[in-house]
């Protein structure tokens, strides 16, 4: 983004050239790829000419004012429709901005358009989008991840540099394994919700994905900082751009957790993720060997609490305010009808297991038990976050499905396997590619590290990026 | 194991209408989630307590500001029935209550 940046500075390039660019690139790619639910080429066009005319006042936002931006459509965007990927949502426009959104506008970035996810950002493929299911650049025939699929295909396809999405479970990380790009989960209240369609409070977060590490680096660095709109919003450390200094991993103590190792984890995604450990211990680093025995509970204990949350963040769709309604003579056969009409089939499975571990009968057995054991994660990391700096792991146990491969929901479920830890006990964690399976399939290393340490994070992966890219050359 | 009365209990505290096939996957669904959820009631949590702990930095309190609310207007435009500056509900109240 950088070279990009100073093209536009030097006036080699304007802004309303680059947004026609990726413009022309959406309309030949994305009737294959289908990442985006909303285009806004004309709005994004409009903002374009208002960069180049800041530029030439020389009243620049932002270095990056100008560069375009392509947006999950659950963070609500005032005056662009924000579906959520639900037919309840079809024509909802919001009154607001996201903070994330005033965040992104503030630095001067057009808005491209609102990318697809699944629906209320309930799955790990964005099949269980009411808009279609969103294809992988790499291979048409295979999923882009989710539920942020629509924003990892759009970075992975060329049709935006770069995007925003949310994760819940691992909806930003496994999405960027499965495409090839770089995507964060930023540590639990470093950026605020305001704005952002909730689908669990106590996991969620919004976060960067970017063709690089310090692109990802650098959007985050306009998302980052309090908002007193969010309850649990950090009010401390602002987020700088690290040094980019491949020393920097020299005597880092990085774990390698042997759970995320087992069975079930794909020999060529092992192999890969070997070896980019391989060259972090060349670049200086001490590989350690640790545990994080409570992995095995991690997708138990999420699905308990995600669905918990969801059935009751998801109460709000009444078809009163906003969406749709089926009319009925009284007001709870209103309520159910709509809600029928309006949501897909895993929104509805997962309020129906939600509101099952939350009556009265099944609380203390099921969401408080689920509780209890996510404290037990929390303490499990924090003890391994003492005797090492950052944990190292693969970041899904497969490369891309197949469209249409996983009919279970639990196997779907599964995705999440070694991602979900890091939402339950709000550390910060980072998918960056490392290499591709025999298909050609990108694979995904991730870096998780302590509570508002992801400057360890950026740093690390930018090394090992670094150490690819001469590998490549070479 | 869950039955079909079950799931439509459930289902009427969801406030989801289901169909006779829905009724029917919900319930293979939810027993088969519960299955899988069996091994967290093996966990020993001992005297652990409930309660998500949250980075200490993000525990802050602040002054209670008044700030301008969303403009009346343009919130009810989003609303699938309006009159009056009101969303428009069903009857909830019986006459004779």
């Amino acid at each position: 983004m950088r070279k990009t940046a100073a093209l536009l500075e030097k006036r080699q390039i304007s802004s309303e050239e680059l947004v026609k660019q990726y413009l022309t690139r959406i309309e030949e790619a994305d009737p294959q790829i289908n990442a985006f639910i909303t285009c806004s080429g004309e709005e994004a066009l409009a903002q374009a000419r208002d960069a180049d005319r800041r530029r030439a006042r020389g009243e620049a936002l932002s270095p990056w004012d100008g560069i375009p931006i392509a947006v999950k459509d659950n963070i609500s965007t005032m005056g662009l429709r924000t579906t959520c990927a639900s037919k309840f949502l079809a024509e909802y426009v919001p009154v607001f901005d996201a903070a994330v959104v005033e965040n992104v506008r503030k630095a001067g970035l057009p808005i491209l358009g609102k990318t697809n996810l699944d629906e209320f950002a309930m799955g790990s493929s964005s099949e269980y989008s009411a808009f279609g299911v969103t294809k992988n650049p790499h291979d048409l025939e295979r999923v882009a991840g989710g539920s942020s699929g629509g924003s990892a295909a759009a970075v992975a396809a060329g049709e935006a540099p770069w995007a925003l999405g949310t994760d819940t479970g691992g909806s930003i990380r496994q999405p960027a394994a499965f495409c090839g790009v770089v995507g964060l989960k930023p540590t639990y209240g470093r950026v605020s919700r305001y704005g952002v369609v909730a689908l669990a409070p106590s996991l969620d977060q919004v976060g960067p994905l970017a063709t690089c590490v310090e692109d990802a680096a650098i959007l985050f660095s306009l998302l980052a900082g309090p908002d007193r709109r969010d309850a649990i919003s950090s009010q401390s450390r602002p987020f700088s751009l690290p040094e980019w200094d491949l020393d920097s991993v020299r005597g880092l103590r990085v774990g390698v957790p042997k759970e995320f190792f087992g069975s079930g984890l794909n020999p060529e995604v092992e192999q890969a993720v070997n070896a980019c450990l391989g060259e972090l211990e060349r670049l200086g680093a001490q590989l350690q060997s640790i545990s994080l025995y409570t992995n095995e509970y991690a997708i138990e204990t999420y699905l308990t609490i995600v669905t918990a949350e969801a059935s009751s963040c998801l109460a709000r769709f009444d078809g009163v305010r906003y969406g749709r309604r089926v009319e009925a003579a009284d007001s709870n056969t209103m309520f159910a009808k709509s809600r029928a009409a309006g949501f897909g089939p895993e929104v509805k499975r997962r309020i129906m297991l939600g509101t099952y571990v939350l009556s009265a009968k099944q609380y203390k057995l099921f969401y408080e038990q689920a509780q209890r054991v996510r404290a037990l994660i929390q303490q499990d990391v924090a003890q391994a976050l003492k005797q090492v700096d950052l944990i190292v792991t693969p970041t899904t146990p497969n490369t891309a499905f197949k469209i249409g491969e996983k009919r279970n929901p639990l196997e779907m479920y599964l995705s999440d396997l070694y991602t979900a830890l890091a939402n339950l006990s709000g550390i910060p964690a980072l998918s960056l590619p490392c290499g591709r399976d025999s298909r050609g399939l990108p694979i995904g290393i991730q870096f998780m590290g302590r509570h508002f340490e992801e400057e360890l994070l950026f740093q690390a992966a930018y090394a090992v990026e670094q150490t690819q890219r001469r590998g490549e050359d070479a | 194991m869950i039955d079909r009365q079950e799931i439509m209990r459930i289902a009427r505290l969801a406030r989801l209408e289901l169909t006779e096939e829905e009724i029917e996957q919900h319930r293979r669904d939810l027993n088969q989630f519960l299955a899988s959820c069996a091994k967290l009631q093996e966990v020993e949590v001992g005297d652990t307590t409930v309660g998500y702990t949250i980075p200490a930095a993000t525990q802050t309190l602040r002054e209670d500001e008044l700030t301008p609310s969303l403009p009346q207007a343009e919130v009810l435009a989003g609303g699938p029935c309006v009159e009056g500056g009101f969303f428009r509900v069903p009857r909830i109240v019986e006459e004779g209550e």
